[in-house]
């Protein structure tokens, strides 16, 4: 167990490492610069930046310097916010963004898994068809679309919840739900998908023809066996919350590092672009291995050697 | 146009009236108010005892600010909030005269070549006194090639500074020391600490006017060079306010600076920016009393000037900034990829173009018909602004008479034969149904089609620089309001700015002229020349002067709004701004 844990943590190097390189090629080969602006700089500034940041360099040596720096734990200046690292802007941001996306897990987890096996369990009725409506509704809303509806309703009309910040509790409901908006109707159709499957299997009617009451099939028998699927999409379901989302921190004006996918590239930050995509890349890799872990806890079957 | 000018006056004079006027026994600039009407003067004047006791601002930068280094700053997000923390040596009235700021007076000597500049006694936050010292280390920092200063050209008049700024892009890099040879010839000096000398190298009568711009502050060398200097608590502040806070991303905090030289001491305990850059969550945060001032954004005007809460809140405001489209003049030399320049390098086609727009329409149906049209360059309220000067307005006969001449010139039978024409533009900022209505205008009158191509910010600027498109969106917003900032480089041949491609040598000509002429009405009557000069060639078609929509709550007074806001109406004196009761 130990060793394959190793193997697999081992390969998250050269996983980040194929990424790095594309990205890094991607992102140099679309025109434009750090310096665009709509009033144009002196071009005489423009090389001076790009002399002072390397870019005048050639872009394998740009990168095998990018590179450098990383493994020693220096993600690099910012260019769009000079007076900060990128360092430093990941850490100012990070704690906020993990917060939010953990609340927003527990919130989808807590909420998904219950609606997908109420579907499951009145199966064309009508807890089926509403927990269905739901997760379509859900699925079908981009977040943007919830969190203004969130906003107008209970912040602009009922004002329950601020619209914006993240001054304490109160600033953290309408942002976490919906952040989960789109999780919970994932998570609850995967539930339901697996329960359904689950519920045809010999052991089920085994469990039922011994006189077992229908709590104990459902909770030792069907859900437990319906959930190893389901977690195979929580991994990266995590993985996706915990990075931070920019429509969200854009718009309830979190100060989390989500925003920097977008804005990163509108902008031509090379260095802070580099260090979000190398967020999300590790944190999609260790997911993944954190589920296979999680396997061999769940399913009894699955043993790693 | 008298009307709709007339309009937007009233309305301002109705909202200052809604506000409760804005004078105070305590606050002698609110007494002048913007557009200072009778409304305004007759409404009852509020006294201390009207004021909240919650004396706290929130307002937004729209975004997180790139950097507060003021040598550095370029973005609105930046400069709405250092107009609250620094303060240079001149600075503007509610009517943008220029007026002392930490220089009590100055002499210009005969030649217009000698500014003497004689400060006040003043200090910083950090207790320090503000030297003249602290000037000329500001402005050399400014210039030094190395600091790579994006506004580092304003200060191309000062004696000695072309060669720095030549210095920024040489190559091979020029060694410190022939930098540093060249900072010490700069004409800018102190021959002690209450007298700052700057010597120009052109008698160019509008360099007072740029020192009223924040890259021209005092800086303290021993605080910019310290590290994490724009944090904070490290922020040594020349300005009426402080950065007490700063939550990147979310919301940065100033507090009243207890040292603040001025005379209209801040009455505001707090001013809180919203760091944010989705503007419909603002609107939303205005709406839900959480921000007191914000910009309305253009899908929601219409519903909010109708709204009967919210309508009364309004405040619209003629800002310095316009709204043009490039032709693409192919006159650039420079640019290699003209090889076959395209029918918008034809005067009688650009000309075709211009007349097929309804300019009114475009705004009535684009703008939420805010604005008003704009048919030269440089904006109303800026010496050298032409309100009569229109030689191509909106008529389909003529635009079509202009087609066919400019058809027989290049040799084609119909505007179809010209395939598609270039119309380059950026996404995600509101322009496509800009875009489209004009791509539609053509269409049908002259059948001219066009491909509309919509990029990514970056992209679209660089195609727009090499001349790829044929027709380009494009806007301008006044550094200061001066005509060599609207004309100057944007105009001129290889200009920095210059995205039409447009190169006439008259033109340069009288530029170089108006900038040395030191007689202000002499010199307005050669920039009207060379503006006519340019827009007698077609050179872009500008379509409207921008008027920026606002919204103040009711309890907000002392909003001194100008064209050169940049975020929120009234920033140039965020001092001046006070809660009432409510």
């Amino acid at each position: 167990m130990i060793s394959y844990l190793v193997r697999r943590i081992l390969w998250i190097i050269p996983v980040l490492f194929t990424v790095s390189i594309i990205t890094f090629i991607l992102m140099h080969s679309v025109p434009g610069g750090p310096w665009d602006r709509d009033k144009r700089l002196p071009e005489g500034v423009q090389a001076r930046l790009n002399a002072q940041y390397g870019l005048d360099q050639p872009i394998y040596v740009q990168y095998v310097n990018w590179a450098g720096q990383f493994v020693q734990g220096n993600l690099g200046p910012s260019y769009r916010y000079q007076d900060r690292t990128v360092n430093t802007i990941v850490a100012d941001g990070i704690g906020t963004t993990v917060q939010l996306g953990v609340m927003a897990f527990i919130l989808a987890v807590l909420v998904g898994i219950p609606l997908g096996i109420i579907a499951a369990l009145g199966h064309n009725r009508s807890p089926d068809y509403l927990s269905t409506s739901v997760s379509i509704v859900g699925i079908a809303t981009p977040s943007f679309v919830l969190a203004i509806l969130l906003i107008v309703f209970f912040g602009v009309e009922l004002r329950w919840f601020p619209t914006s910040g993240w001054k304490g509790p109160q600033y953290w409901v309408l942002p976490t739900i919906a952040l989960a908006g789109f999780p919970i109707a994932q998570i609850a159709r995967y539930t339901r998908a697996s329960m359904l499957e689950v519920t045809r299997k010999d052991y089920i009617r085994t469990a039922q023809s011994k006189g077992l009451r229908d709590r104990a099939v459902v909770v030792r028998h069907m859900v437990r066996n319906a959930l190893i699927p389901v977690v195979t999409i929580l991994g990266p379901i995590f993985a996706f919350l915990v990075t931070g989302s920019f429509i969200i921190e854009t718009i309830f004006a979190i100060p989390g590092v989500g925003r920097y996918y977008i804005t990163a590239i509108g902008t031509r930050d090379y260095s802070l672009l580099m260090a979000m995509t190398m967020l999300y890349a590790f944190a999609v890799a260790f997911m993944n291995v954190v589920v296979d872990v999680l396997y061999a806890y769940i399913d009894p079957r699955i043993r790693y050697s | 146009m008298q009307k709709r000018l007339f309009g937007i006056l009233a309305t301002v004079a109705i909202v200052v009236a809604a506000c409760g006027g804005a004078t105070t026994s305590s606050a002698p600039a609110a007494s002048t108010e913007p557009g200072a009407s009778a409304p305004a003067e007759s409404a009852p004047a509020p006294s201390e005892s009207n004021l909240a006791a919650d004396q706290i601002l929130n307002v937004t930068a729209q975004g997180e600010p790139p950097t507060l280094d003021p040598n550095k700053a370029q973005d609105s997000n930046s400069i709405t909030i250092l107009r609250g923390l620094v303060r240079g040596l001149v600075y503007f009235d509610k009517d943008l005269k220029i007026v002392p700021g930490l220089a009590s007076s100055w002499d210009i000597s005969p030649d217009a070549k000698t500014l003497t500049f004689h400060l006040r006694d003043a200090k910083y936050s950090n207790g320090d006194p503000i030297v003249a010292g602290d000037f000329v280390y500001s402005f050399k920092r400014l210039i030094d090639p190395r600091t790579a200063a994006p506004y580092s050209y304003v200060t191309a008049e000062i004696d000695g500074a072309p060669d720095l700024l030549a210095m920024a892009g040489a190559d091979p890099a020029p060694s410190d020391a022939t930098i540093q040879a060249a900072i010490d010839k700069l004409g800018v000096s102190a021959p002690d600490d209450k007298t700052l000398v700057i010597k120009l190298n052109t008698p160019a009568s509008y360099f007072l006017t740029a020192l009223t711009l924040w890259v021209f502050v005092p800086i303290e060398k021993k605080w910019i060079e310290s590290p994490n200097a724009t944090e904070a608590g490290n922020f040594v502040s020349s300005g009426p306010f402080v950065l007490d806070s700063w939550t990147h991303n979310s919301e940065l905090t100033l507090k009243p600076n207890p040292n603040w030289w001025g005379d209209v001491k801040p009455t505001l305990t707090a001013l809180n920016f919203f760091l944010r850059s989705d503007p419909e969550s603002d609107q939303a945060a205005f709406e839900a009393g959480e921000l007191d001032i914000t910009q309305t954004p253009s899908p929601d005007i219409q519903r909010v000037v109708a709204d009967p809460v919210l309508g009364p809140q309004v405040l619209q405001i003629p800002q310095f900034s316009i709204t043009q489209y490039d032709f693409n003049n192919f006159e650039d030399p420079k640019l290699k990829s003209f090889k076959t320049p395209g029918p918008t390098a034809n005067k009688d086609f650009r000309i075709a173009l211009t007349q097929a727009i309804d300019k009114q329409a475009f705004i009535d149906a684009t703008y939420a018909g805010v604005g008003q049209v704009a048919n030269s360059f440089v904006m109303p309220g800026i010496p050298g602004y032409q309100p009569d000067l229109n030689p191509y307005p909106f008529d389909l006969a003529s635009a079509k008479d202009h087609m066919t001449k400019a058809l027989a010139a290049l040799g084609k039978s119909s505007a179809a034969d010209f395939g598609k024409l270039k119309f380059g533009f950026n996404t995600g900022a509101g322009h496509e149904p800009r875009v489209a209505f004009l791509a539609e205008a053509w269409r049908q009158a002259f059948g001219l089609e066009t491909e509309q191509i919509g990029s990514d910010f970056s992209v679209f600027l660089t195609q727009r620089t090499a001349g790829q498109y044929d027709i380009a969106r494009d806007g301008w917003g006044a550094d200061y309001p001066h005509a060599n900032n609207q004309l100057n480089g944007l105009f001129t041949c290889h200009g920095g700015n210059n995205d039409s491609q447009y190169c006439n040598p008259d033109f340069d000509a009288l530029i170089a002229q108006a900038a040395a002429e030191p007689d202000q009405d002499k010199q307005v009557a050669l920039y009207n020349q060379a503006q006519t000069l340019m827009i007698d060639d077609a050179a872009i078609l500008p379509l409207r002067f921008l008027t920026q929509t606002y919204e103040v709550a009711p309890y907000v007074s002392g909003v001194l709004a100008t064209g050169s806001d940049s975020v929120s109406p009234g920033e140039l004196f965020w001092e001046s701004i006070q809660i009432m009761k409510h």
